[in-house]
């Protein structure tokens, strides 16, 4: 067991770390040269696309070491965005210590901090390492600053490396051998295993990955889910290796992979413990803090015959991201879906994205919410994340909102119009602190759900996409709150309710107006749409009949042609939901409960 | 009149001097060798079709005789009338076609000649229809039409001293920019000229068409819909006060007599078979066509084979909606005991809703088994055949 290391890489989003994770895996000849490429434990399409890790990825090395020895490493590359801190804390739970990379041009910023912490949390031996030494800009010393000020560490253990050229990377891998510890761990103990992670593969159904904290796994050992009490007997343990490679026991202080013949998803929940059936332990390991969503959004399949599709999607989704929440919601307009919480808008958005991909379906969102806390007259007090389910007006004595700090960098040319857009967006407390020449830090206390609506796209436009955004949550502020209902002829359409504060309802009643202007196709009457809080209209468009809609000919060659149109149109037309004798196509629900101002 | 109930027959001729930068149908500019080489194989579509006319793929043909032949493209008059003589005789020759057959002709203003007309009369020829599409010299330059205002007024003039039965004239409408005083110009034009059968048709602009190319590049602005909706509206109400009331969206004529014998047949589920490239036939709930390509259409036949391109076989649901598409485009509107596969009185149960609220709308009057559109109505024909629900006719087969 003194040959193992268990380690996760973590820091700031974007200081190197999957790419650290690279030259790590080809030291130790992990993967063959043809087979590499870059950020090779991104696996995800999503994650090559926006060059982002989104999940946390254990990989099994071998590293033969001067010292005459083979060590067998279990790394974790984790992502540093703070919308997946969850990931984070999946991972340091198996692992005995951590490499904090530092970027030697950005120094510590606020994830290496909040990640320090919560590797700090689970006793976790810190490496520092100072990446990217090879860049003009890397300022060595700075960072040294940092990493001894604001992080309270040894600056001069911090080992200096650059992932991108390759250099330093020994000096990690000697550095991991000998400053982090080995596991401890008794393979003749009862079995304790940590499900960290999960896969489902449709041929063996789910993939549990573990850490092996006491005893020993083995094909053909009959196995207990020690919060689920569930029994199953193994059918197949390794190590993961880029792929899957099996083999014939994991033993305490090892990472690996658990199959088990688990075909009902639901079964499995990250942070449960495996225990033998025959011999079990006491007690099962701590589990996860649940991570606590703070956006919610309602999903709804785009044919409401996909509603069973869609459940075992999130099922499974749910699996592989445990951070994802969801319970049955229903719309009069939208029919059956789920109320989803997410951690913030890029977990929301990566989530939506792998519906559409890893399950093709196609979905319907409703306008992302924030959870505002509620004080009854009567001093009951109630969250609410649902517009759906917000109480009678006249009932409610006080309500709060949640806040972030937001930090956004800029050049300094843009800090007048990012300013007037905090302001908009009803910020407070905005400082500003000039940085290196020409680039300037802004932090304001913002309501999330202003940020929630529009807020990345505006601030991509007005710095033409210099401006970089990061936030952490604050706490709750008393609001004004109210519901805007948009109604259809007169009828509400209620996947378009929202909460906003009263000071932003008759705006975003207009914008909803609009939006459906535009997107509803004129009809062979004249259609009103009103913005509306309570009985009280603040919003109004209409539109008009449609007057002319006839093909001017229509002969032998034309009937065909025509016919089939009109079927797809029918067709079309079943898609389309029905809301005061209105049918509203679908496009129009996702045009308005998009956030940004594409036309 | 109601006589020539029979099949119909229709001949394509793919040739025009010069493409129309809106048109999209199949034609091109051939020479005089391109024409005798079509009409080398249009007789050997014509020696294929020898017996009953129909395809193997009827396998009962109509009974009837052809009582409509009707001559379209493209420009048929750009035929030399010994062409145009050949092919007829052929067709007599050959398929079962009515003594009395009508015949129609489509022809460009400036082939109309008196000489031409009288010939082509004589031929037995009893409509022509004229491509006059305006009286006003920058609408028909916009439209890339090579005849003046002059010429159209004489083309008239000439088809009417021939003495055609019916003659006949488009014109088209709703041009960007076209002001609704333009437009009644054209139309008193029209009328002053006194023609037995008019069809105005609002412009369409196709993709892949020089016009589409130039909307897609934002050189070609379509008219607004109210605006459209506007002339609509206005060209069959002063067309019916001026003597040529409509019955169909597009056609107006002076009397029932004139009402288009062969596009009727395109309405109604009568029998059709067309011959030419792109030409399209129907019967016994088939449809079927030939290929687009005057190319692609010769090959086969000139190793004697069928240039039948591809057909569809109209499941009950599909023929109904047809019928539907079709019927609400006419003054006559739908009569839902002459339904296919007698689903009328169902069809009109499930639909009582949306047909009361179609008639509280002003879009349609609905007496007894019959639903008619009003003038508005038929503004927005699409629209009302695709909000009847024919869901009840799913499962059965044809
Ligand atoms: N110049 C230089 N660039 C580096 C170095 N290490 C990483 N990069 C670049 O920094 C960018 C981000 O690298 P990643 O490895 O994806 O960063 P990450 O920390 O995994 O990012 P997240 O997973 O999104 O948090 C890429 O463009 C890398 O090529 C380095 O040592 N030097
Ligand atoms: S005359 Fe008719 S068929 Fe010929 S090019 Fe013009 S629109 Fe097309
Ligand atoms: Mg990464």
């Amino acid at each position: 067991m003194d040959s193992i290391r268990n380690f996760c890489i973590i820091a700031h989003i974007d200081h190197g770390k999957s790419t650290l994770a690279d030259r790590l895996i080809q030291s130790c000849g992990a993967v063959e040269e043809r087979q590499f490429r870059d950020q090779i434990l991104d696996s995800m399409d999503i994650e090559r696309e926006r060059g982002i890790t989104i999940k946390s990825n254990t990989v099994t090395l071998l590293y033969d070491s001067p010292d005459g020895n083979r060590y067998t490493l279990n790394l974790i590359d984790t992502p540093g965005h703070v919308d997946f801190s969850h990931e984070v804390r999946r991972s340091l739970m198996s692992c005995e210590g951590a490499l904090l990379l530092v970027d030697a041009s950005q120094g510590v910023e606020a994830q290496t901090v909040a990640n320090l912490y919560l590797a700090l949390e689970y006793d976790l031996e810190i490496l520092p390492l100072i990446n990217k030494i090879d860049l003009p800009s890397a300022d060595v010393e700075h960072a040294r600053e940092e990493i001894s000020e604001d992080l309270g560490l040894d600056p001069y253990e911090a080992v200096l490396c650059s992932a991108k050229r390759g250099t330093g990377i020994e000096d990690v891998l000697e550095a991991v051998i000998h400053k982090l510890p080995p596991p401890t761990g008794d393979p003749r103990a009862q079995l304790q295993a940590l499900i960290f992670d999960a896969q489902y593969d449709p041929y063996r159904g789910v993939v549990m990955i573990c850490r092996v904290k006491e005893g020993r796994l083995r094909p053909g050992q009959r196995i207990r889910l020690m919060h689920s009490d569930k029994e199953y007997q193994v059918e197949e343990v390794g190590y993961l290796q880029l792929r899957r490679v099996k083999t014939d026991e994991l033993a305490a202080g090892s990472v690996g992979y658990v199959i088990a013949g688990i075909k009902t998803v639901r079964d499995i929940a990250i942070g449960d413990t495996i225990t033998d059936a025959e011999s079990p332990a006491d007690e099962p390991l701590p589990g996860y803090k649940e991570a606590k969503p703070v956006v919610f959004s309602s999903i709804y399949p785009m044919s409401t015959d996909d509603y069973e599709d869609l459940t075992t999607a999130l099922d499974k989704l749910a699996l592989n991201d445990a951070a994802l929440t969801f319970e049955k919601d229903s719309s009069a307009a939208l029919g059956f879906g789920f109320r989803c919480g997410f951690l913030g808008l890029l977990h929301l958005d990566v989530v939506q994205e792998r519906l559409k991909r890893e399950y093709d379906l196609a979905l319907i969102l409703s306008a992302p919410s924030v959870r505002y806390q509620i004080t009854l007259n009567s001093g009951e007090e109630i969250a609410v994340d649902n517009p759906t389910l917000y109480p009678d007006p006249s009932q409610i004595d006080s309500a709060t909102e949640p806040y972030i700090k937001a930090s956004i960098m800029m050049p300094e040319r843009y800090i007048g119009v990012v300013m007037e857009l905090c302001r908009e967006k009803r910020g407070l407390n905005t400082t500003f602190n000039y940085l290196a020449v020409g680039r300037v830090e802004l932090t304001a206390e913002l309501p999330l759900a202003e940020v929630l609506f529009d807020f990345y796209d505006k601030l991509k436009t007005v710095t033409q996409g210099y401006g970089s955004f990061d936030y952490e949550m604050l706490d709750y502020r008393s609001t004004d709150l109210v519901k805007v209902d948009i109604l259809v002829n007169g009828e509400p359409v209620d996947a378009l309710s929202q909460l906003v504060h009263r000071d932003m309802a008759r705006a975003r009643a207009m914008r909803y107006c609009e939006r459906l202007e535009e997107t509803i196709p004129r009809q062979q009457f004249k259609i009103a749409i009103q913005g509306a809080i309570g009985g009280q209209i603040i919003a109004r468009t209409t539109i008009n009949a449609y007057r002319k809609d006839v093909t001017a000919k229509c002969y032998g060659g034309d009937i065909t042609r025509k016919r089939k149109l009109l079927e797809k149109q029918r067709e079309g037309k079943k898609r389309m939901k029905v809301v005061g004798s209105v049918e509203i196509p679908q496009s129009a629900f996702m045009a308005v409960l998009r956030s940004d101002d594409k036309k | 009149m109601s006589s020539f109930n029979g099949p119909g027959l229709y001949i394509h001729v793919p040739f025009c001097r010069r493409i129309c930068p809106y048109c999209d149908f199949s034609v091109l500019t051939g020479d005089r060798s391109w024409q005798s080489r079509y009409v080398r194989h249009l007789l050997l579509e014509i020696d294929l079709s020898t017996g009953s006319g129909w395809p193997d793929l009827i396998h009962e043909p109509p009974r009837q005789p052809f009582d409509t032949i009707y001559f379209g493209g493209g420009t048929p008059s750009m035929l030399r009338p010994e062409d145009l003589g050949t092919i007829l005789a052929a067709l007599r020759d050959q398929l079962p076609v009515r003594d009395d057959a009508w015949l129609f002709l489509e022809a460009n203003p400036e082939d109309v000649t008196l000489e031409a007309a009288t010939t082509w009369r004589q031929m037995g020829f009893r409509t022509i229809s004229l491509g006059v599409q305006s009286f006003a010299e920058q609408h028909l330059s916009f439209l890339g039409r090579q005849h003046t205002p002059r010429t159209a007024r004489q083309s008239l003039d000439n088809a009417i001293s021939a003495g055609f039965d019916t003659v006949a004239m488009d014109l088209i409408y709703g041009l960007p920019g076209q002001t609704p005083t333009d437009w009644r110009r054209d139309l008193d034009a029209a009328l002053a000229a006194q023609p037995h059968h008019l069809s105005c048709y609002q412009l369409t602009v196709h993709p892949r068409t020089p016009f589409g190319f130039r909307r897609q590049r934002g050189e070609l602005a379509e008219m607004e819909n109210d605006e459209q909706a506007e002339l609509f509206l206005m060209t069959h109400r002063l067309l019916e006060e001026g003597g040529l009331p409509g019955y169909e969206v597009s056609s107006f004529a002076a009397g029932p007599e004139h009402h288009s014998l062969h596009n009727q047949k395109y309405w109604t589920h009568t029998p059709y078979l067309g011959l030419g490239p792109s030409a399209h036939s129907f019967a016994q709930r088939r449809r079927w066509w030939n290929p687009r390509k005057i190319k692609a259409w010769m090959a086969p036949l000139a190793e004697g084979r069928s240039p039948i391109e591809s057909g569809e076989e109209l499941g009950l649901q599909s023929l109904v909606l047809e019928s539907l598409m079709l019927g609400l485009r006419t003054y006559a509107g739908v009569d839902f005991d002459t339904l296919p596969g007698g689903t009328g009185q169902r069809l009109w149960e499930e639909n009582e809703a949306t047909i009361d609220r179609l008639v509280e709308r002003g879009l349609a009057t609905a007496e007894r088994s019959c639903l008619r559109p009003t003038l508005r109505g038929l503004a927005i024909a699409d629209t009302v055949a695709r909000s009847l629900d024919l869901d009840c006719l799913r499962e059965e087969s044809p």
